[in-house]
C-alpha cells in the first residue's frame, strides 16, 4: 500500500467530531487515525450512524474536525478557514455523489465546466478540457443534453467527468451506484476501477460488500471508531 | 482575487433564474418598477421646470441689473426698505449720465395696479414709462410693430407697446397694431406688441405695457414715485464691474455715508434663483420621499424574492461550494441576480415614465393651453435613464446583500443533505 518513500495523500490522526443537538453532545467521530497513499484504491463501509460519512466529510475537505489533525498532501488543513478548503476541494478532490448532484439546467458539458470556472480558467480552455473529460467517460456524443435528458448512468458518468476535469489527488465517491440498477452500476464500477489503473487513487464510500469488494483496501466503522482496515487480497478489478 | 471566469457564470446563472421565473420576477419588481418611475418623471419635471427657467431668465436678461428701491427677492428687511427715500427721476438720470462700463442704462418708472381699456375690455396690468433705448434690452423684442423712437419718446407722444398677455386678452383676433386703448384715462396709440417672454409663475412679465416716460408724467405724474434703473452689462462676465460701478454711483448720488449700508437694492436675475431653488427643492423633497417609500417597499419584495430563491437553490448551493465555489462566488451570483432584477424593473419603468410623461405633457400643452410647455422636451433625458439604472441596480445590491450573504455562509455539508 503506502510506500515508505513515499508522502501519503492523506494523512488524519485522532480526529474526533462532535455535534451539539440541542442540549446533547452527538460523538459522531471519536478518534479516528488513517492514512492513505497514493493510487490506493480503498472502500470506506459501515452501516448509518457508523462515521462514514462524517469522516468523508472530513476526508473531502467539506467540514472540519472538533480535534486531531488532517494533512493532505503534507497540509494541515484542519483549521482552514472556508474559502481555503474550497480551493482545496477545487484543486484536489473529486467528488461523485449517490444523487449525482449535477446542475439540473446546465448542460453536461456546462456542469463538467463548472469546477473550471471556479479555478479560473479561460473560457476556451475549459471548454476543451471538459469535453476531453466527457470522450474520457464515453459521453462524446451527449455534451449538450441537460441531465434529464439522460439516463442514470449516463449523469454519474457526467459526475465523474466533472470529478476528473480538475485533474484531483484523490476522486471521493460517495454510494456512486446507490441510485443505479446492478447492470449500470457494474458499469460504473468498471469506469472506477479504470480510472485507478490510470493512475488516480479511489475511495468509495459504501455500505454494499459488492461495491466495497472492487477496492483493495478497505476501512470498516463503527459507533464513530475504525473497527478494522484490512487488505481486500481479492479485488474485483 | 475577482475571477472574471466567475462573475460571467454569475451572470449566466442569474439571467438563467430570472428567466425560469420570468412572471415571479416581473411581479417581484413592481415595487423597483414605481420607484423608478417616480425618479423619471420627477427629474424630467425639475428639468422641465428648468428649462421654463432658463427662458424667462434669458428674456428678462441674465446680464441686467436694476437699480430700485425695492428688493426683488424679498430679502433684506421689509420694514427698512420700506424707509428708505424714494429714488427720484434727478437720481437716476444721475446715474444712467454716470454709468461708463454698461452697454445701456435707462430711468423706468412704475405704476403697479394699472390697467388699459379698450371699449369695454379691461385688463389690470403694470405700467411703465421708460426711453426708447428699452428697445435694446431682452424685454424690448416686439412680436408686431416696433418699440416708440428717439423723437416719440422726447414728445412725449401717447404711444404704448403692449405685452404678450395684454394684447392677447383684448384683441383675441391679433390686430391689436393702431388700436386706441385708454391708460388712466388717457388715449393711447398701439405701436408695438411684445413677443411672449413670461413663464409660468412669471406671467406678469406678459401683463406690463410700456410709454414714454414724460407720457408717463402727464398720466400718472412723478410725484411721490420712486425711479429704477434698467442697467444693461452687455456680457454676465462684466455683471461684477458694472454692479459695482452702479453701486459706487449712487452712493454718491444718494449721499450714503461709507460706514452705512446702502440705501437702494440691486436686483438681478440671480434674486429668482431662489424661489426656483425652493420650487425644485419642494419638489426634490415630495419626490424623494415618495421615492424612497418605493424603493423600500420594492426592496423588501426583492429581498423577499431573493431569500425564496436561496432557499430553493440551497442544493445548487451545496453543489457549487463542494467543487470549489468560494464565498465570494456564492455571494456575487446572488448579488447579480439581485441587481439584474432590479435592472428589469427599471427597463419595465421606462416605457411607462414616457408614456405617463408624454401623456401629462399633451395634456397641459393642448388640454390646458400652456404654451410655454414648448421649450420643454416630451422626451425623458439620458441622464435620467442612467440615473435610474444606476439607483435601481444600488437598490438591487443593497436588497440581495442579507440573502447573498446567508447564502454565501451555507455550510456545504449541510447544503447537500437539503432536500
Amino acid at each position: 500500500m503506502t510506500q515508505p518513500d513515499q508522502q501519503p495523500i492523506i494523512s488524519i490522526s485522532h480526529i474526533a467530531k462532535v455535534y451539539e443537538m440541542g442540549d446533547e453532545q452527538v460523538h459522531a467521530l471519536r478518534d479516528v487515525s488513517l492514512t492513505i497513499g497514493a493510487n490506493e484504491y480503498i472502500a470506506l463501509m459501515g452501516p448509518s450512524g457508523s462515521g462514514k460519512s462524517t469522516l468523508m466529510n472530513m476526508l473531502g475537505c467539506l467540514d472540519t474536525p472538533s480535534s486531531g489533525t488532517y494533512l493532505f498532501n503534507g497540509e494541515n488543513v484542519s483549521d482552514l478557514n472556508d474559502d481555503e478548503l474550497a480551493e482545496i476541494r477545487n484543486r484536489e478532490i473529486g467528488f461523485v455523489f449517490q444523487t449525482f448532484n449535477l446542475l439540473p439546467r446546465a448542460t453536461a458539458l456546462q456542469n463538467v465546466e463548472l469546477p473550471l470556472v471556479y479555478a479560473g480558467i479561460a473560457k476556451a480552455k475549459r471548454i476543451e478540457m471538459a469535453e476531453q473529460s466527457l470522450t474520457h467517460v464515453g459521453l462524446d456524443d451527449r455534451m449538450d443534453h441537460k441531465p434529464n435528458e439522460l439516463s442514470g448512468g449516463q449523469r454519474q458518468r457526467v459526475a465523474i467527468a466533472r470529478a476528473l476535469v480538475t485533474n484531483p489527488s484523490i476522486i471521493l465517491a460517495d454510494e456512486p451506484t446507490g441510485n443505479l440498477d446492478s447492470k449500470t452500476g457494474q458499469d460504473i464500477m468498471n469506469l472506477f476501477n479504470e480510472l485507478w489503473r490510470a493512475g488516480n487513487t479511489v475511495i468509495l464510500v459504501t455500505h454494499e460488500e459488492d461495491i466495497a469488494r472492487h477496492a483493495h483496501r478497505i476501512v470498516r466503522m463503527r459507533d464513530g471508531l475504525i473497527e478494522s482496515d484490512e487488505a481486500n487480497t481479492k479485488p474485483l478489478t | 482575487m475577482i475571477k472574471w471566469s466567475e462573475i460571467g457564470e454569475s451572470f449566466r446563472i442569474a439571467t438563467n433564474a430570472l428567466r425560469t421565473n420570468l412572471l415571479r420576477s416581473v411581479l417581484t419588481t413592481s415595487g423597483v418598477v414605481v420607484g423608478v418611475v417616480l425618479v423619471v418623471v420627477m427629474g424630467w419635471t425639475i428639468n422641465g421646470l428648468d428649462a421654463i427657467w432658463d427662458e424667462t431668465i434669458s428674456i428678462i436678461g441674465k446680464d441686467m441689473i436694476y437699480v430700485d428701491k425695492w428688493n426683488w427677492s424679498g430679502g433684506g428687511n421689509w420694514r427698512k426698505t420700506e424707509t428708505r427715500k424714494d429714488i427720484t427721476l434727478e437720481q437716476a438720470q444721475a446715474l444712467v449720465a454716470r454709468m461708463e462700463t454698461s452697454e445701456l442704462a435707462i430711468p423706468l418708472a412704475r405704476q403697479w395696479g394699472g390697467s388699459v381699456s379698450y371699449g369695454n375690455k379691461s385688463i389690470r396690468c403694470g405700467i411703465y414709462g421708460t426711453t426708447f433705448e428699452y428697445a435694446f434690452t431682452p424685454a424690448g423684442v416686439t412680436e408686431f410693430g416696433r418699440y416708440f423712437n428717439e423723437v416719440e419718446q422726447r414728445q412725449a407722444d401717447n404711444v404704448v407697446v403692449i405685452g404678450y398677455g395684454i394684447a392677447k386678452a383684448i384683441f383675441p383676433d391679433g390686430d391689436a397694431l393702431d388700436k386706441q386703448i385708454k391708460i388712466h384715462g388717457i388715449p393711447f396709440r398701439i405701436i408695438g406688441v411684445v413677443e411672449k417672454r413670461g413663464f409660468l409663475f412669471m406671467d406678469f412679465i406678459d401683463n406690463q405695457a410700456f410709454i414714454p416716460l414724460f407720457a408717463f408724467r402727464s398720466a400718472f405724474g412723478f410725484f411721490d414715485r420712486s425711479f429704477s434703473i434698467g442697467i444693461k452689462a452687455g456680457s454676465v462676465k462684466l455683471l461684477d464691474i458694472v454692479r459695482d460701478e452702479a453701486i459706487g454711483h449712487m452712493r454718491q448720488i444718494r449721499n450714503v455715508h461709507p460706514t452705512e449700508e446702502e440705501d437702494f437694492s440691486i436686483n438681478e436675475t440671480e434674486a429668482f434663483d431662489d424661489q426656483v431653488r425652493n420650487i425644485r427643492i419642494g419638489i426634490w423633497t415630495v419626490g424623494i420621499g415618495l421615492t424612497i417609500l418605493a424603493f423600500i417597499v420594492g426592496s423588501i419584495g426583492i429581498m423577499n424574492i431573493m431569500y425564496v430563491s436561496v432557499t430553493e437553490r440551497t442544493r445548487e448551493i451545496g453543489i457549487r461550494k463542494a467543487i470549489g465555489a468560494k464565498r465570494f462566488s456564492i455571494l456575487s451570483q446572488f448579488l447579480i441576480e439581485s441587481a439584474l432584477l432590479c435592472l428589469t424593473g427599471a427597463f419595465i419603468a421606462f416605457p411607462i415614465s414616457q408614456g405617463l410623461i408624454a401623456g401629462i405633457y399633451w395634456t397641459a400643452r393642448a388640454g390646458f393651453d400652456l404654451e410655454f410647455l414648448s421649450v420643454v422636451s416630451p422626451l425623458i433625458q439620458i441622464d435620467l435613464l442612467l440615473i435610474a439604472i444606476a439607483v435601481s441596480v444600488a437598490v438591487g445590491l443593497l436588497a440581495g446583500l442579507l440573502p447573498a450573504f446567508k447564502a454565501s455562509r451555507l455550510a456545504p455539508v449541510e447544503a447537500l443533505r437539503y432536500e
